[in-house]
Formats: structure tokens, sequence, C-alpha cells
């Protein structure tokens, strides 16, 4: 009788709600042109932090500062260097000097113009110890910075330092005639930010959304799409709801939504339209090579033979990944494409475990040497996928008579306990595909001390060599060949094994229109500026 | 007392591994090992914990509850504002009242239905209602919350649009008149306050059941009945009145609860209240919001006690006695 | 025995606890398939002839899983719910029944222990402690008896002046004689209601712990961990969160009926009523 009077009150509850939302039936197919205006809804699950992105370090903070500042120069479609608001740059002949060539009349959205001082001043600002940045390293290698005039921008390398167009590609640059006096750590501006690419920020509720508009006097040209509301929902499953619900437009979903639950249902079918994308991160089992038995390159090998990887795609991405054989994205310059993954080959990872003196001599189905039995602990932190890329390679690896024990820690007791103090056998753990490819943080063998990058203890001489040599050389032709050996090498080392880059998966509105097809490169967001919303087949904005 | 609940929970909390230069940056190759130092050094993390724990004492004496440690640094508590007047609102400011509201609410509904059901099964104990309200109850007890909000909105908000999904306020909320706000806010609050009383039901129930069964077998019942008073009011009058004495304990034990949100169910239902706060906070090791609020739900702990042991006095003449005595 | 045979009630209370008990035991035999068979090309398979319950994420039995996994659920719930309620218990009575500096001491005590971070509790833990079920249970129990002493508490507070208690004690009952025989038997109703909700609390406290690193790691199984897998994939697989749930449902049913039953045997109160 309790669940009849809750019937009711639904019934009442709709008959109350008056009209505000019929079912309308668009039609979303067939040709539009493009035209201007609309909003367009996607969902968050972090709220961003503070849109000053030298300062946030959240992905959140970053998607939505990407919008309303503007870089010196940016990554195309294809993933290579293009002018953004420096119209063209050069660089000396030894090597050490950039010169940025800024684009003439541009303006902040509030009126005044952006010049190379604000270049030079946001340089400065993530390069004072006072600033709040974790990113300031690759800047503070600038020797010394210069505004000759209001449109050019020079800086001076003490020496060359090749990931220095990346660092440029990533810095939004700030207004100095609004930040001049202002404490870069507690100012407002961080909530309500001037900038000069193709939105500026209408309103921030806090926990709930957060809308942009089309800024009238953007460097980049107005958008067609006229506002984009960003709402906080932090549960996947809810965002999903209010996408099939037609209450966002845009989302991030996961290989099951991808793969099985839309395909199932025609009236998603019908009003979605899903995309795939190669990823920016690969997953990895990361080996601790100060512990034994790790440090023995024949079982690293061993162990890369004895793991499926496609096995991994299969099961835990249903299929939507790619195995990786170097820490580039596949389809760059930088991967080399003559390397492949090692394949799934279970005698050849007995041999090499023989090799290295691994012999079941009690007949218990585990391998020993020494006396002492194969087994070693695998860490993960609080990730599904990780969790269960694990478990397969558990299985997989006791067939090779190797006890793989699993242990899934929190973040930051994962960090301090485990990383830092060099405590564990095994990780499994996620590097991004960089765009450049300096990767010297990472694998340098001058890089072991706690809470630096290198924590498996990696160490090859020849592979410091070049990783020192790429950082310096700017061509890319003579860099790509370094990054070529250099993945040959860590290939073959095996200090790390790759198992997947899962793809990007988006579910979008087919409402949105312009999206470029075949994906390429740099993913479907590229060219986000030249979507579009047929006023046909907009929500009802009114009624709302 | 609030000194030691603070300083253990201060040490506690720095026992756990990890600070909050490891949530933030910590997987980032272009973050060097440098500038994580420069930070541990600006927030005192380098310093000794009593020496930090001095710090935050001074602070908090004079009310300070500090600003986050995340890089929005927001005010913990209250709103700030700068010399240009923007202000910044607190965090526990923004997600308290909305946490509030809904237990708040879900307490009185918990309470009043808890009552009846309770009543209802002990006059009938063993009979049908009763067996069927403790199904019932427990079925609302052991459902797992999250698969039962998100199959009420699938059915109310996907299948039929009755109710919103998520979220506090509708799209167009600001273009609202003051009547459609507030039942603009109604709507979205139904799902969240019934998926979050449910659980609450059970024990509360089983409680005032049970206890109006001890009292309904004592003398001073069998007297009451004796001397002709309706079913009615003895039930209502003075059993119930007996069965409330341990019903205050809880009554006690839930106020500190009040700030205490439901992580799971805020996420689901995109609510930013206080559970939500806690948990990232506590992820992040964002240390001052974490204080900030183990500090405000101390302070409730303790109140919570008076206002049960008030309650017991006004409910048990015995007690009074006793503690008199 | 005899009130369960006098009791329907009761007794179905404890045949679902022997059966769940049963099950637990004779997992292995039981189970169809061994639980952590891993079959990726049948994964999220729907309920069947051939899976019971279907298959999760990574093709495993479910109902093998399930099986399998009330041993740890049902170990956590009384283990754990047993330290909280015999702390709980015996700190409630002490401080209900001497009243005064140590009935403060002790509230004080819990007031402390409810303001400290559970939470943060745990992750102090595991930075010390290897993951195995015993520690699980430790945790759980040593953290979740505050209530418990509260209730009690508050019972014998509200006993302690009953005329049959200042009788007794007139008639120079010692304080154990007190506590044992007349107070603790009339408070147990507080006591039960508290336990057997509390199983259900540690049972799916287990699958937050596992979260942590304490709790059971992969690839065992336990109810509490079912359930928050299923979550992943609750637009496509409801198999996976409906089972887990119901068990839990079933099994704290069980223990109602059971602590029922048992409060019948227990209470002296109910004596009189008996014809």
């Amino acid at each position: 009788m309790y669940f009849k009077y809750i019937f009711l009150f639904f019934v009442l509850l709709n008959l109350t709600s008056c009209s505000d939302k019929k079912e309308v039936a668009y039609n979303y197919d067939g040709t539009f042109n493009s035209e201007k205006g609309g909003t367009l809804i996607d969902a968050m699950s972090g709220e961003p932090s503070n849109l000053i992105s030298m300062i946030a370090g959240d992905s959140a903070s970053s998607a939505i500062s990407g919008n309303i500042f503007n870089k010196l120069i940016k990554y195309d479609k294809n993933l290579e260097l293009a002018p953004e608001i420096a119209e063209k740059w050069t660089i000396s002949s030894d090597q050490k000097t950039i010169t940025f060539y800024l684009k003439k009349n541009l303006k902040w959205s509030d009126g005044h113009d952006l010049t190379s001082e604000d270049v030079f001043f946001t340089w400065k600002l993530v390069t004072d110890d006072k600033t709040r940045t974790p990113y300031g390293s690759d800047y503070k290698l600038v020797d010394r910075a210069e505004v000759p005039d209001l449109h050019t921008f020079r800086v001076v390398y003490k020496k060359a330092y090749a990931p220095a167009l990346d660092s440029w590609a990533t810095l939004q640059i700030l207004p100095k005639h609004i930040l001049k006096d202002e404490d870069i750590n507690r100012t407002f501006f961080s909530r309500k930010p001037v900038g000069s690419s193709y939105y500026k920020l209408a309103q921030w509720v806090n926990g709930e959304k957060l809308t942009l508009e089309a800024s009238p006097s953007s460097v980049m040209g107005e958008p067609n799409i006229s506002n984009l509301t960003s709402r906080f929902i932090p549960d996947t499953s809810s965002q999903f709801l209010e996408l099939i619900a037609d209450n966002i437009d845009l989302m991030n979903i996961n290989p099951i939504q991808f793969a099985r639950v839309i395909p199932s249902k025609p009236d998603l079918k019908n009003k979605l339209a899903l995309y795939k994308e190669l990823g920016n991160s690969y997953t990895y089992l990361g080996f601790n090579s100060k512990h034994l038995p790790f440090n023995d390159i024949k079982v690293r090998q061993a162990i890369n033979y004895a793991i499926d990887k496609q096995e991994i795609i299969d099961g835990v991405l249903l299929g939507l990944g790619e195995p990786v054989a170097s820490p580039y994205k596949p389809g760059t310059r930088w991967s080399n494409r003559t390397l492949h993954p090692y394949p799934y080959d279970k005698n050849q990872a007995l041999k090499l475990l023989r090799e290295a003196g691994f012999n079941d001599t009690n007949h218990d189905g585990i391998l020993e040497k020494d006396g002492k039995p194969f087994t070693f602990e695998i860490l993960t932190n609080q990730n599904k996928q990780r969790e269960m890329t694990a478990v397969l390679i558990q299985r997989r690896l006791k067939d090779v008579g190797i006890d793989v024990k699993i242990r899934v820690i929190e973040w930051a007791s994962f960090v301090n306990q485990f990383i830092k103090t060099g405590d564990f056998d095994a990780v499994i753990l996620g590097w991004s595909l960089s765009l450049d490819p300096d990767q010297y943080n990472i694998w340098h063998s001058s890089q072991q001390k706690p809470g630096q990058f290198n924590f498996i203890g990696y160490n090859n001489k020849e592979v410091d060599q070049l990783l020192e040599e790429g950082r310096t050389e700017l061509n890319p032709d003579k860099r790509e060949k370094i990054y070529h050996a250099f993945s040959k090498i860590l290939l073959r080392d095996s200090p790390v094994i790759y198992l997947y880059a899962g793809y990007g998966l988006t579910a979008m509105s087919k409402r949105i229109k312009g999206i470029e097809s075949p994906t390429p490169p740099a993913g479907i967001a590229y060219n986000s500026y030249e979507w579009f919303i047929p006023s046909t087949v907009r929500r009802n904005e009114i009624a709302q | 007392m609030l000194i030691g609940i603070s300083l253990i929970s201060f040490f506690i909390m720095h026992l756990a591994p990890g600070d909050i230069t490891a949530s933030e940056s910590a997987f980032n190759p272009k973050a060097s090992e440098e500038s994580r130092q420069k930070l541990r050094a600006l927030y005192n993390l380098d310093k000794p914990l009593i020496t930090q724990y001095g710090l935050w004492l001074k602070r908090i004496v004079k009310l300070d509850f500090g600003n986050s440690f995340a890089s929005h640094q927001r005010p913990v508590l209250w709103e700030t504002k700068d010399d240009k007047g923007n202000v910044t609102k607190g965090m526990i400011q923004d997600a308290l009242p909305i946490t509030l509201m809904i237990n708040l609410i879900g307490l009185i509904i918990i309470f009043v239905l808890s009552i009846f059901l309770g009543v209802v099964s002990a006059v009938n104990q063993n009979r049908w209602p009763d067996r069927l309200i403790t199904v019932i109850v427990f079925i609302g007890f052991a459902i797992p919350g999250f698969w039962l909000a998100l199959l009420l909105m699938y059915w109310t908000g996907v299948t039929h649009s009755w109710l919103p999904i998520s979220g506090l306020h509708s799209a167009g909320y600001e273009k609202m008149g003051q009547i459609a706000q507030y039942l603009d806010l109604f709507k979205h609050l139904i799902l969240p306050v019934f998926v979050s009383s449910l659980g609450g039901l059970a024990s509360i129930s089983l409680y005032v059941r049970n206890g109006m069964l001890d009292v309904l077998q004592q003398e001073f019942i069998t007297t009451a009945r004796a001397k002709g008073l309706t079913e009615n009011k003895v039930v209502y009058g003075h059993a119930l009145r007996n069965t409330l004495l341990p019903l205050i304990t809880i009554v006690g034990l839930s106020i500190p609860g009040l700030i205490g949100g439901s992580v799971i169910g805020e996420s689901i239902f995109a609510i930013s209240g206080m559970g939500k706060l806690f948990f990232d906070a506590v992820l992040m090791r964002d240390f001052p919001v974490v204080m900030g609020i183990l500090t405000i739900g101390s302070v409730l702990t303790l109140f919570g006690n008076l206002i049960a042991d008030i309650g017991y006095a006004w409910a048990d003449p015995r007690i009074r006695r006793g503690i008199t005595n | 025995m005899k009130i369960l045979t006098q009791n329907p009630l009761a007794l179905s209370g404890f045949i679902i606890i022997v059966a769940v008990l049963f099950i637990a035991i004779f997992a292995p035999w039981l189970s169809p398939y061994d639980p952590n068979y891993i079959d990726i090309h049948s994964i999220l398979l729907p309920p069947s002839v051939s899976h019971f319950m279907g298959t999760d994420g990574l093709g495993r039995d479910v109902f093998s899983r399930m099986l399998y996994g009330s041993r740890i659920s049902l170990l956590v719930g009384i283990v754990a719910v047993g330290i909280a309620t015999v702390i709980g218990t015996f700190l409630g009575a002490i401080a209900g029944f001497y009243r005064g500096y140590i009935d403060s001491i002790i509230m004080r005590f819990v007031d402390t222990m409810l303001s400290i971070p559970t939470f943060f509790l745990i992750l102090a833990v595991i930075a010390f402690l290897t993951p195995s079920i015993w520690n699980i249970m430790i945790v759980i129990g040593l953290t979740s008896w505050m209530g418990v002493t509260r209730l009690v508490r508050a019972e014998f507070l509200s006993l302690r002046n009953r005329e049959y208690i200042l009788a007794a004690e007139a008639m120079g009952a010692s304080d154990f004689r007190l506590i044992s025989k007349h107070l603790l038997p009339n408070s147990l109703t507080p006591i039960i209601v508290t336990s057997v909700l509390g199983i259900a609390s540690a049972v799916l406290t287990e699958s937050g712990l596992s979260f942590l690193g304490l709790g059971v790691q992969a690839p065992q199984s336990s109810w509490g961990n079912i359930l928050t897998d299923g979550k992943e994939y609750i637009q496509f697989a409801w198999w996976l969160s409906l089972f887990p749930g119901l068990a839990i449902l079933i099994t704290v049913l069980g223990y109602n009926l059971l602590g029922e039953g048992l409060r019948d045997l227990l209470d002296p109160k109910n004596k009189n009523q008996k014809k």
C-alpha cells in the first residue's frame, strides 16, 4: 500500500511538471549546413579546481582552461607542431635560441591587446619560485627571455633543449594587465578568468556546473557552438543515464557501454554516435630491477613471453585497445614501426626461465631457484581495469610456474608507502604516450631518487646516452633515429612489459554535427570549434 | 576533550602514508620532485608533527579553519572576500546546507515511519503485519543503495521523465520563479532522500518494535489496562513514551551523522555534499579540510551526548532520580 | 533446542543460517566450476542453465564465486561483530552499572573513538599490516563497538533503579551476579538488534576494505566484492549486483529471526508470558 502511494505520488508529480518535457522525435539524419548558436552539454566526473592551468593539477581544469586560453603553438590534427598565437617560430643554428613571432591584433576578451609582454610575464610567473606550480622545471632551463618588440618573444637556452617546443605548446598565456599585482596562488582570477581563445566563462556554480560562452573577440575566430555547459556528475553510471535521457550530449564511456550496452539498444543507436580514438596512455607491468630475480633480463623477457597481451585487450577492454611495442603513440613518427610486442609463447618463457636457473625441483608446480620458490606480488591502485589485468597475468604466470599475489592499494598510500620507498616487486601502472619523445625523467639511470620517476630502477648506459643525445637534438629526423634506437633497446631489456593502450571512447548525441571522420590522430575534439548544432535539432532551451 | 580528540585525529591522519603532493601531480613526469618539496615547505608539511599541530591549534582557537591544500585554495569553512570584493565561498559552507537538509528530512521520515511501523509490528506481534513489516524494512536495509538508486533513476527519469535524474537544479533554474524553484528543488530531492532513508528504517523500527514488546509486558502496563484505559491510550500514552527512551540515545548518536553524507549516494545523484567532500579530502590528503570536518563532527558528538542525557531525564523520571542520588 | 521447535520463525532463521554455513563449508563440492577459472570468451553471460547466476567481467562463474565468497562473508560478519559486541557490551555494562567516574571515562573514550576517522585508522593500519581476513575482522571489530556500548549503557542506566534490581542488591547479590543475571538478560534487545544489523554492515565494510588494500585480494571472492564489482556493470549485467544483494538480505533475515528466538530464550521478561 505504501508502494501504491509512492506510485500515486509520482503520477501527481508528473501532472504538476506540466509540459516542459515533451518527447520530441528529432530527425538527426540528412545533411546540414554549419550554423552558429546552440548549447552543448557534457558531463565531467570532477570539478575543475583552478582555471590557471600552470597551478591546477587536474584534467578537468585543463579541459576547461584549454577553451579559454591560448598557447604560442599547438599540436595539429596529425600531432605535428603548428602555429597558434605565434604565426611562426625560428630556431637559431646553434639550436639554443627560439624566436616566436606573434600574430598581429591579438586581443584579450576584455578588449586589451595581447602582446609578447604577456608571454614574457607568463614565463616569469611559471619560473617564479613563489608560484605554486609543479611544472616550472622545463621553463627554468631558459637562460634568458627577451621581448624585442610587442610581437616577438625570444628565449635563449644554456644548451640546446629539444623538448622546449613541446613545453611552449602546453603553456597557456595569461594576461599581464590583470595579474601583474596579484598573488597568482590566491587570485580570484582562477575562478573568473580572462582569456583570449574561443570561449569565456559565463557561469560557475560550485558542485553543479560550469558554462562557457563564445567570446566575440576570440583571436581564433568565433566557434560555431555558442555555449558549452559542463555538468559535474561524479558517477559515470549516472552520467550515462543522463546521456540516454538526452540531458547531456557528450560523455566518455567505458568498453562495456561502447561494445555491449549501446549496440544492443536500437533507440540508443539512433540518437548516439560512437567514436573511438587511440588514447593518450599505455598500461604496463613494471619490475623493480633492484629486487631479485628481476635484475635478470632473461626473467623479465620470460615473463613478457608468458603474458598474453591480446587476451588482456580482449578480456579487459573488450578488444577496444592496441598492443604497443614502444612508449610512443602508434602512428606517430616517434613510434618505431619495425618493433613488435613479444608474442605469447609459453615454451620460450619456460626455456628462458630454465636458463635463468629456475626449475621445479620439488614438483609442486612452482619453479624454484636455490631452493626458493618464484613468487612475487603485483601492486596496483584502485582501478578496475588494472585489477582485472592483474588477475589475467596471475593466471598466465601460474601456467609457467610463477606464483603471483595481487594487492590493490589506495593511491596516496601506494605512492608514498611503496613507490617512493622502492618497496615493491612489480606494479601495474600507466604512463602517458607523450607527444614529445623525450622520456629522460622516466628511463635515465640518474632519475632513481625517491620521488623521481625511474622508480623501477632501470639502468642502461646505452639508453642513458641516447636519452641525453635526444634532449639536445632539435632536428626531428635525427631525433627520430635516436628514439627508434632507444625504443628498440627498451623492448629488448623489458624493464616494463607493455600491456595495452586503450582507446578513448566517446558517445555523442547525433545533434552535434561537423565531427571529422575518419578520426584524425589527434582525436575528434581537435576541431570542436567547428562542430555545430543545426537549429532544427536543438533542445528547446526556452522551456527549460 | 576536544583538544584530545583533535590531537589523536591529527596524528592518525598523518600516520596514513602520503600527503597532498602524492595525489596532485605525483605521476606527471613534468612535475619535478623539487617543486613538490617546495609545496611541502609551503604547507609546513616538512615540520615535526607536533609543530604542525600547534600551528593548526593556534588557528582553530580563533575559529580560523584555514584554506584547502588543493590548488583552488578555497577557505575550508566560510567565505572570504578579497580587496576587489570577489567572494570565495567556503567548502563546508557550500556542502553543509544540502547535506543537512537531506539528512534532516530523512531523519524525520525515518523516525516517524519507524515509530509507526514499530508500533504496528509490536501490537501485531508475530502476525502477518509484523512479518511483512520486518521483511520490508530488511529489504530496505540490505538492498544495495547504488542499485536501487540507479534503478529508480532509470525508471523515474529515463523511461518516464517524472523526476530529474541527478543534480539539484534543472538547467533553467536561475530563470524560474520562487515557487517553481522550490518545486524544482523538491523534485530533485525526492530520490536522494528516499534512498538514503530506506536503509535507516530497519534498525529504528526494530528498536521500537522490540522495545515496545518489552514495555508491554511490564507491570505498569498491566495496571493501566486493569484501570480500564483504552488499548490505544495504553499503547500510545504509556507504552510508547517508555519505548522512546533508548531511541533518544539513537537520536543523540545521529546528530554527528547529520553532517555526514553517503559518498556513493552523493556521487550517484551528483550532489556535492559533505560525504563526497570528506572522502575526496581524505584521498587527496587535504588535511585542513579533513580536520575542519572532524572538528565540527566532534563538537556535534559532544552536543549529541548532551541532548541524549537531557532527553533521558525528560522521558524517564527514574533516571533523574538515579543521577541526582 | 526446545525454543526452536516451539517457535517456527526462530526455527526458520536457524535453518537459513545452518544452510548458509553448510554452503560455506562445502563450497568446493557444491561449486559447478572453479571460482577463479577465467574464460574471456564467455564474459558477462546472463544467468542460464550452465551458469546459474551468469558470469562476471572475466567470464568466471558467479554462482561458484558466490559459494566460495560465502565463507569469507560469513566469517567476517560473525567474527567482526562478535568482537564488537563483546567489547561493546562489556564496556557499556561497566559504564552503566558503576556510573559516576567510570562512566565518564568510558563514555569519553567512546566519544573519542567515534570522532576518530575510521578511514584514516585503516589507512594507517594498511601501512603496517599485510592483507589477510583476520586483519580485516579485527579492524572492523575494533572500530565498530561504540554503538553497542552506548546502547547497553543506556539500557543499564534505565534498569539500574528498577525495584527488582534494587531488591536484589539489597539482598546482597554481588556486582557480577547483578550484571550477569539481572541486568544483562534484560538488555538483550538492543544488543541483538545491533549485532544482526552489524553483521550486514560488516559484510559490506569488508568490500570497502579490499579497495583500500586490506581486504580480500583478487582473485578471491566475497559477497561484498562481487557486489562492488557489479556496480561497474550495472547497465548491462544486473545479475552481478542482484545475487550478492539477495544473499546478504537472506542471511541478515536469517540472523534476525534467529536473534529473536534467542531473545525469547534468554530474556527473563518473556518467561511469564509463556503458558
